[in-house]
């Protein structure tokens, strides 16, 4: 079999002692582990480090875990998430596995079931690979080819038409599209634009999404002053939307 | 979506039902004058004695219906803010069950975590003491947020009434961080006392202990500082002793400066759960000062960095002269 690659986990945990005893028993099962203490830093090793499983905290400092899960779900609707979480009520679940998390797990947990799921959610993954590779992309929850009105967006070329012609995106600006097709018709805040899209929270002002959401009604909009797709909320922040055909 | 609906939001309720009450105010003086003319234009018509009918004033009558209304708008106001003050406590409550659930939840995580894997495998004596401290740190964390809440609910109480004993506070403040230096690991804690005088104030020890616990490990736990440092200085003043403790944490914003002292409040967004801890311990100092008949305040210098608490004291300096 293919188990000379060693599983790679990514914990994502603030409190070091629980960080450390997660690590210490995946390990101890054959995992390579990494931690990383906070949103933004977990996002960096995701990217960097490509874990096939990442064990996620939701109250993180700076990003919180939620925004973490989503950032990553805009690009990789395959890699198994598991949230473990002090907030066991259902509310918090159902919010964890709106956004797309795969297995969601209460503290405090049974060693012995954190990792039998983690086992499980590899173990599927691993079959989900096999059969993955005869049918290329497709891992994100949005299309290829998005339509809206007469706007059309390709997320695999970076293309896009819009009434003012043909458009090179920029990568940013395509994640940050996925991001409003994702959640069309909720509203998002400048602050979550930020967080998921950019992957920080404090430093940067709001701004930059400002910047980018102008750039969009001049793509998209017939008459960038009289949005119709990129609305503006007052003091909540920008929603996208259109009629469904 | 549990937003209720707009027309139920408590704001527009208060300003629809003020501008209903005084509608009605003015349609009852209009109505009033309409019918009192109608009535006086038939007396003069029957030529009949004006002032034996007519006699109770045009004026009492909208005086007593104003002061009537005016009593029905205060009513409305006071439920309003009554209203207003209970959803806050409310928010403020869940907000508290939410942060103490996870402070009480971690450690025990981490216990229950570490108990498992001993059970499950067998580590070398030296990870079984590494972890083993992990325990029993867990297990002091537990304990504090377990006497934070009951000693607030004691001091709410009035437990403490009456121990108070005169100690110098300058050899308590240094008798507690030589007591307890390990808990503040790398910060660096100056204890400055330019008057050299010592400062004998009644207080109850217990308490003023954990008012200073509260303060010692905001200043390094709201720190990102390489080296957290926490500077404590004695200033009599004319008005009172300050007992400043100055750290070089992150600061607080001065828009929150009032709002930390409340009772579970804390900064952070509670929507995204970015806040954590009990919301108590700032609550508990300023409870404690009170209690000690002083109290505290907080500077920041915001864009600079950290922040000032000071633990003012009604202090009588002619009392005592200097050792």
């Amino acid at each position: 079999m293919a188990d000379f690659k060693q599983e790679r986990i990514l914990v994502v945990e603030d409190e070091s002692h629980l960080a450390e005893g997660l690590k210490l028993n995946l390990t101890l099962e054959g995992y390579e582990v990494r931690i990383a203490a906070d949103g933004s830093s977990a996002l960096q090793q995701w990217k960097e480090w490509r874990p096939d499983l990442i064990v996620l905290d939701i109250m993180l400092p700076q990003i919180d875990g939620l925004s973490v899960l989503r950032a990553i779900r805009l690009e990789d609707e395959r890699l198994p998430i598991l949230i473990l979480s002090a907030k066991a009520d259902s509310e918090h679940r159902v919010k964890g596995f709106s956004y797309g998390v795969d297995d969601y797990l209460a503290k405090p947990f049974n060693l012995d079931e954190f990792l039998l799921r983690v086992k499980r959610l590899l173990t599927r993954v691993s079959w989900s690979r096999e059969s993955a590779d005869s049918d290329a992309g497709g891992t994100s929850s949005v299309p290829q080819l998005y339509r809206f009105g007469s706007n059309t967006i390709d997320f695999e070329t970076l293309n896009a038409q819009g009434p003012s012609g043909r458009i090179a995106l920029t990568e940013q600006e395509a994640k940050l599209l996925k991001l409003f097709v994702a959640n069309r018709g909720k509203p998002l805040s400048r602050d979550k634009l930020l967080e998921i899209g950019w992957g920080y929270s404090r430093g940067t002002t709001t701004r930059t999404v400002d910047n980018f959401i102008v750039r969009f009604r001049k793509y998209f909009e017939t008459d960038p002053k009289k949005p119709v797709y990129f609305k503006s909320l007052r003091s909540v922040g920008y929603v996208f939307d259109h009629d469904s055909d | 979506m549990s937003q209720s609906k707009w027309f139920l939001h408590p704001i527009l309720i208060f300003v629809s039902s003020i501008v209903a009450v005084g509608l009605s105010l003015f349609l009852y003086i209009y109505w009033y004058l309409e019918v009192s003319t109608g009535l006086k234009s038939v007396i003069e018509r029957a030529s009949l004695d004006r002032d034996q009918i007519l006699a109770p004033q045009t004026w009492v009558v909208i005086l007593v219906l104003s002061v009537l209304v005016g009593i029905i708008l205060m009513g409305i106001f006071t439920i309003f803010v009554y209203h207003q003050k209970t959803i806050q406590l409310y928010r403020l409550q869940r907000n508290f069950i939410s942060n103490f659930t996870h402070e009480l939840k971690t450690p025990v995580t981490s216990m229950k975590l570490y108990l498992q894997t001993f059970r499950k495998h067998e580590l070398s004596r030296e990870d079984q003491l590494k972890y083993i401290g992990y325990m029993v740190q867990d297990a002091d964390r537990l304990s504090d947020s377990i006497n934070r809440i009951l000693s607030l609910a004691k001091i709410e109480s009035g437990v403490y009434e009456d121990r108070f004993v005169a100690e110098d506070l300058v050899e308590v403040v240094e008798h507690f961080y030589e007591k307890n230096r390990p808990l503040f690991g790398r910060c660096e804690v100056t204890i400055h006392n330019p008057s050299g005088r010592s400062f004998p104030y009644p207080i109850n020890l217990v308490l003023f202990e954990m008012l200073l616990m509260n303060l010692f490990t905001n200043a390094i736990k709201y720190n990102e500082a390489e080296v957290p440092r926490l500077d404590v200085r004695f200033e009599p003043k004319a008005r009172g002793l300050h007992i400043r403790f100055e750290d070089n944490g992150i600061g607080i914003p001065r828009s929150e400066a009032k709002k930390i002292f409340r009772k579970f409040y804390q900064i952070g967004r509670a929507e995204d759960m970015s806040a954590k801890g009990t919301g108590l311990g700032l609550h508990l100092v300023e409870s404690i000062a009170r209690f000690h008949e002083g109290r505290v305040i907080v500077e920041s210098k915001e864009g600079e960095k950290g922040s000032v608490f000071s633990l003012i004291l009604p202090f009588k300096f002619p009392m005592t002269g200097s050792k």
